[in-house]
């Protein structure tokens, strides 16, 4: 009886890792691959919508502008924190880290082009990256965390 | 009125400075939000409910940065800026900033 109650007990205290390995490998890895076919469909032959120069290229007239923004919250799991907590005490590279906050700038990138394309906007010129974290208590014992970005620029039409 | 994050306003010219304007604002979600965005960090992930949260805040700094352009008598605000910080847990602040300007139509020669 006592087997079974510490058998349920382990279990529910280790479902959540459970959840934080298949999210890790199953849901990240899905939402990667739609956004590489959502980055795909945006690409254009003479390269990219986004430019983080001050005018358009060539001197071109602009006729319309306004300011877009896009933003995202992209967290770690705890699988990943765990991971990136054992590599800090080597130091060097945090790999699982450097891919989490590669995969929030490509969001908010794409967003702009989707954005700006669904206004009939050409291009985007002085695009800004902004990068901040969050944590739901400071210096607590909890897990919660994510790497908030803003790209912000200047959507015009030649 | 319009803003933009280049240093000037298309087809007008700046005529005058009227300084530099801010705008900010420190926002949190409600606990349950709160809770709710601790689970989806187990998986890892966009946490949608701060993403939200960001998308509030940084409306609420552009106003309160145009408001503050208005309030001198500016009619545009170029060179925009945005930054975050996290100030406290569970909270964020945005702050917005640019160069208040008035503007007037380029004359066409």
């Amino acid at each position: 009886m006592s087997d079974s109650i510490y058998l349920i007990y382990s279990l529910l205290s280790l479902s959540p890792w459970i959840a934080s390995l298949i999210g890790t490998l199953i849901y990240q890895n899905a939402k990667k691959e739609t956004l590489l076919q959502r980055e795909k469909a945006h690409s254009v032959l003479n390269g990219d919508k986004l430019s983080t120069l001050s005018k358009p290229l060539g001197g071109r007239e602009i006729k319309e502008f306004t300011t877009v923004m896009a933003s995202v919250v992209m967290s770690p799991s705890w699988i990943q924190i765990t991971i990136g907590r054992i590599v800090t005490l080597f130091g060097g590279e945090i790999n699982v880290f450097t891919k989490i906050i590669d995969w929030a700038r490509r969001e908010a990138k794409q967003r702009l082009r989707e954005d700006i394309s669904k206004a009939g906007f050409d291009e985007v010129i002085n695009l800004r990256l902004e990068t901040s974290i969050i944590t739901k208590t400071n210096g607590g014992n909890d897990k919660t965390s994510g790497v908030e970005i803003i790209a912000y620029g200047t959507a015009i039409k030649y | 009125m319009p803003f933009t994050n280049i240093e000037t306003i298309p087809g007008q010219t700046i005529v005058q400075s009227m300084g530099v304007v801010t705008g900010s604002t420190v926002r949190s979600k409600n606990i349950f939000k709160d809770i709710g965005a601790g689970l989806k960090n187990i998986v890892g992930g966009e946490l949608k409910a701060y993403t939200e949260l960001l998308q509030e805040s940084r409306n609420q700094s552009l106003y309160r940065m145009l408001a503050d352009a208005q309030a001198r008598g500016a009619n545009a605000v170029v060179n925009v800026r945005f930054t975050t910080s996290s100030v406290a847990g569970g909270a964020a602040e945005l702050l917005a900033y640019g160069t208040a300007v008035i503007v007037a139509p380029m004359n066409i020669q």
